[in-house]
This record gives structure tokens, sequence and C-alpha cells, in this order.
């Protein structure tokens, strides 16, 4: 009876140990991406002579930060496109159509970084950006990361702007004419630790 | 954006590969084996819409992506194989049947693939829901296919077809003023070939001697499955209404009006022409209303603007 009780208090200890060792190595910080705080717009040239802009409404995220390691952090974001919004009701019904994003069939755009560098001022992020069922690596500088604490709540920000042809993903050519190939995408999203 | 030319050039390149290829195939047999003409109209229409769809531009894309790559890639050479096999005279009626069942069955479910409706990603649709929504389609299929069958061999005749081709068009034209303007012009390949198809089969039958009723199974085959494929991606993909697709599938039925027992014993002209008559109404109606909806939606992007909002005065601007 003694030599099972000894053996459990062994097993205990050592779990505990290595529990407390993995908590003591991991210096990345988890986020959630702040919906309320954060948007994610796009403009795209009319005829070669405007901008139409536009946003996602509905976006799902999240990031850890490994500052001591910075090839350790990873940053994903998912965006609903059905969730397009350009402020005129027919455009987005059209835009939501095979002809566009093809909401039926690709119901969002994900990112999913593989790399991630220390840069002045922010991160340098390479990953797989997936729009209309193609994925494409992309690279892209991330400004900010500088935490602040806000009613006991740690946030982050950060912000990026990339542009994307639409040819390269897929869309219809054919419906490359009065909107250019070429979209804008402003990203500028806040993250909550969890 | 829309281009009436290259569509009209599309139909013209489909329509005469289709009709070289049936005149090539059939060439100058006599007479005309109902099994000949029938494999000739399959290959007609495969050439004839590989060369219509390639004068838009339009791959065949491996693997598909979107609802309009499984139609053009699956689903048309799935009913031209099967339409090929069930058309030989050593296939037995039970096999040809049971294949054109089976592909039925599976349309709704490739066109489908990989969508929110399938993947469980909306919340409009249950799962109960979901089999309940591929049980009627697939019987929506299943039953205007058998219909129209059944009066092509009861009553046979070019008119079925047409108003298969008259449906298929309305159905491009109404998906592209919804809109979904890819999905519209992958019809109009279609239509053109199984016109052709149709004129030239009965210009061979009245060359040939035969009473002119047409009646070859793989056109009206391809013609229905390409009427549903349409209506399918351009009711869950596009914004084509429920009821909208609902009438225009059920449309080509109206061919049945003239079996009433006033009509049937007319000349076959005249049957021919109360069918398509019987079709072209409601077609019509769905067109205007088409017209309607795209003045009020999508009218407005194409630079219709209502009033002034402000005006540039370039002397004054200075």
């Amino acid at each position: 009876m003694r030599r099972v009780f000894t053996t459990l208090a062994m097993t205990l200890a050592i779990v505990t140990a290595v529990c407390a060792g993995a908590n003591s190595v991991s210096a990345a910080d988890e986020y959630a991406y702040d919906l309320v705080h954060s948007s994610i717009t796009f403009k795209a040239r009319h005829l070669d002579i405007s901008w139409i802009h536009g946003r996602f409404n509905e976006v799902d995220g999240k990031f850890s930060l490994d500052r001591e390691s910075p090839s350790k952090s990873k940053f994903e974001l998912s965006i609903k496109t059905d969730s397009v919004d350009t402020a005129n009701k027919a455009r987005d019904e059209h835009l939501r159509q095979p002809d566009y994003f093809d909401t039926k069939q690709f119901p969002t755009i994900d990112f999913k970084s593989t790399d991630v560098k220390a840069i002045e001022g922010g991160y340098e992020v390479t990953g797989d950006f997936t729009m209309h069922g193609k994925t494409k690596k992309i690279t892209f500088v991330l400004k900010g990361g500088k935490e602040h604490d806000f009613k006991g709540t740690k946030r982050v920000g950060f912000s990026t702007e990339l542009s994307l042809k639409r040819s390269d993903f897929g869309f219809d050519k054919n419906a490359i004419g009065p909107i250019g190939d070429e979209a804008l995408i402003i990203i500028d999203c806040e993250g909550v630790k969890k | 954006m829309p281009d009436p030319l290259l569509y009209f050039k599309s139909m013209c390149v489909a329509a005469t590969v289709s009709a070289i290829v049936v005149l090539a195939v059939v060439g100058s047999t006599r007479p005309v084996s109902k099994a000949r003409l029938n494999f000739a109209c399959v290959v007609g229409i495969g050439f004839g819409l590989l060369a219509g769809e390639n004068a838009l531009s339009m791959r065949l894309v491996w693997p598909p992506m979107n609802g309009l790559d499984r139609f053009l890639t699956i689903v048309i050479p799935a009913t031209l194989a099967v339409e090929l096999i069930a058309g030989f005279r050593s296939v037995p009626d039970w096999v040809a049947r049971f294949l054109r069942i089976g592909l039925a069955s599976m349309i709704p479910r490739i066109l489908l693939h990989g969508s929110v409706y399938l993947s469980g990603s909306t919340k409009d649709w249950t799962p109960w829901e979901l089999v309940t929504l591929l049980a009627v389609c697939v019987a929506l299929l299943a039953g205007v296919w058998s219909l129209l069958s059944w009066l092509s061999r009861r009553s046979p005749g070019a008119s079925i077809p047409l108003a298969l081709c008259l449906t298929s068009l309305c159905t491009s034209v109404t998906m592209m003023m919804a809109g979904y303007i890819k999905g519209g012009i992958a019809g109009f390949a279609l239509v053109a070939t199984l016109m052709a198809t149709t004129i030239v089969s009965m210009s061979i039958m009245k060359r040939a001697g035969a009473p002119l009723k047409l009646d070859a199974p793989a056109i009206l085959g391809i013609g229905v499955v390409g009427l549903f494929g349409l209506l399918i991606i351009g009711r869950f993909f596009g914004r084509l209404s429920t009821s909208c697709a609902l009438v225009l599938l059920l449309t080509p039925l109206l061919c049945w009006a003239s079996e009433t027992p006033l009509l049937r014993q007319r000349k076959p002209w005249v049957v021919g022409s109360i069918r398509l008559m019987r079709v072209a109404i409601p077609l019509v109606v769905v067109l205007a209303m088409a017209k309607r909806d795209f003045d009020r939606n999508l009218g407005r992007l194409l630079g219709k603007v209502e009033a002034p909002t402000f005006r540039l005065d370039r002397e004054r601007a200075h």
C-alpha cells in the first residue's frame, strides 16, 4: 500500500513539475481579435478615375506574440465574405455573387502566418492568404505591437496595408473591367489578451 | 462587363461546330438509324459546347473550384457519357434508365459540393433540411426528365428540344440580369449547340425521307440536365429566386398541353407551334420581372444616376 502511495505522489510531483516548466518556457502572449476596435477595409479603382471603398463587418482571428523569439509568433485571420459592406445594398449583393466573392462557395478569406520577423516598428509577416479558393504566399509589414493596459485588460494593436490583384485569386477576368484588378486592403486591428 | 457581340459569336461558333460534326458523323448513311443519329447528336453537342465555351474564354478547370466549374467539367461530360452509352442499340432500356436515374440523383450533390450548404457553415440549413432539399432537387430533375421523355416517345417532335432551348436561353438572360454574368453566359453555348443539333437532325430526317418526328433522347437529356444545372447554380450561388427557378424548370412541361384531345390530332407543325407558344408565355413574364428587378437594383450600379447631387462649375472653381 505504501509503495502505491509513493508511486502516486512521485507521478503527481513529476506532472506538476512538467506543467510548471512548460508554463515558464512559453513566452508567447495570446490575443483574441477585438472586432469592436478593429476594421478591415478595402478600396478598388472604379473606371480608373476614382476609388470605391468597402469593409468587411465580420472578422475572426487570433494571434500570439512571442517578444523574445518573434519567429514563434503567429497571426491568424478569417474574414466572412458575406459581411462585405460598400454602403450600397445592391452592390453588396452583387459582390456576394460568383462573379466576385462567391460567398456561398467561399464563405471566408483566410490568412495564416508561416514566418514572422521582428523589424523596426513592427513585424514582417509571411503567410498563406486564401481567397476565392486560391492560396498564395504573401508578405507584409505589420506596424505596431505596443501593449497597452486599459482598465486591467491588456491590448495590442497593429496596422498594415497590402495590395492584391484579384486576377491572382481566380476572380473572373470579365468582371475585371469597371472595377480595377488591384485592390488595396487596409487592416487596423486590436487584440485583447486572453 | 457583358459583351453581347462576344456572346453572339460564341453561339455562332457552337452552332456551326455542332452542325458540322452531326453532318460528318451521320455522313451519307441512308436510312439513318435512331442509334446513329443519337450518337451524332451527343458528339455534335460535345464538340459544339467545347468550341462555344472556348470562344467565351471559359476553360474546363480541374479540380473544379465552384458550382459553374463543376457544371461544365463534371455534370455536362457525365451527361454526354450517359447519353452516349444509353443510345447504343445493344444497351437494354433498363440499363439506360438506371444510368439516367443514377446521374439525376448525383447532380444536385455534385453542384453543391464544398459550398456553405453542404459544409455546415451556414445556420440556414439543418442536416435534415439539407437532405430534404437534395431529395426535392433530385425528384424535380427526374420528374421533368421522365415527363418530357414520355412526351417525346408519345408525340415526338423538334418542339420539345426547342422549348428546352428557349427556357435555357431565358434562364441565362435572367441569371445575368440577377447579377451572375458568368453563369448566364455559360448557357448560351449550350442553347446554340442544342438548337443547331435539333435543326440539323430534322433536316437529315427530311433528306432521308423519314417522317419529321424527331426522337433523340440525347438532345432531350442534355437539354434537361443543362437547364437544371443552370437553375441550381443560379439559385444557390447567384440571386435567382426559388419561385423563378421553379417556374423556369417546370415551363417545358407546358408542351404537354398539346396532348389534349382537341389538339393531339392536328398537323405536327401546328402541335409544335402551340407547344412553343405555351412555353413562351411564362418565359416572357419571367424576363419582364427580371428586367424590372434589374432596373430597380443593378441598373443604378451601371451609371443610371437618379438626380445630380452636386455640379462642378469649372469656371467658378478658380
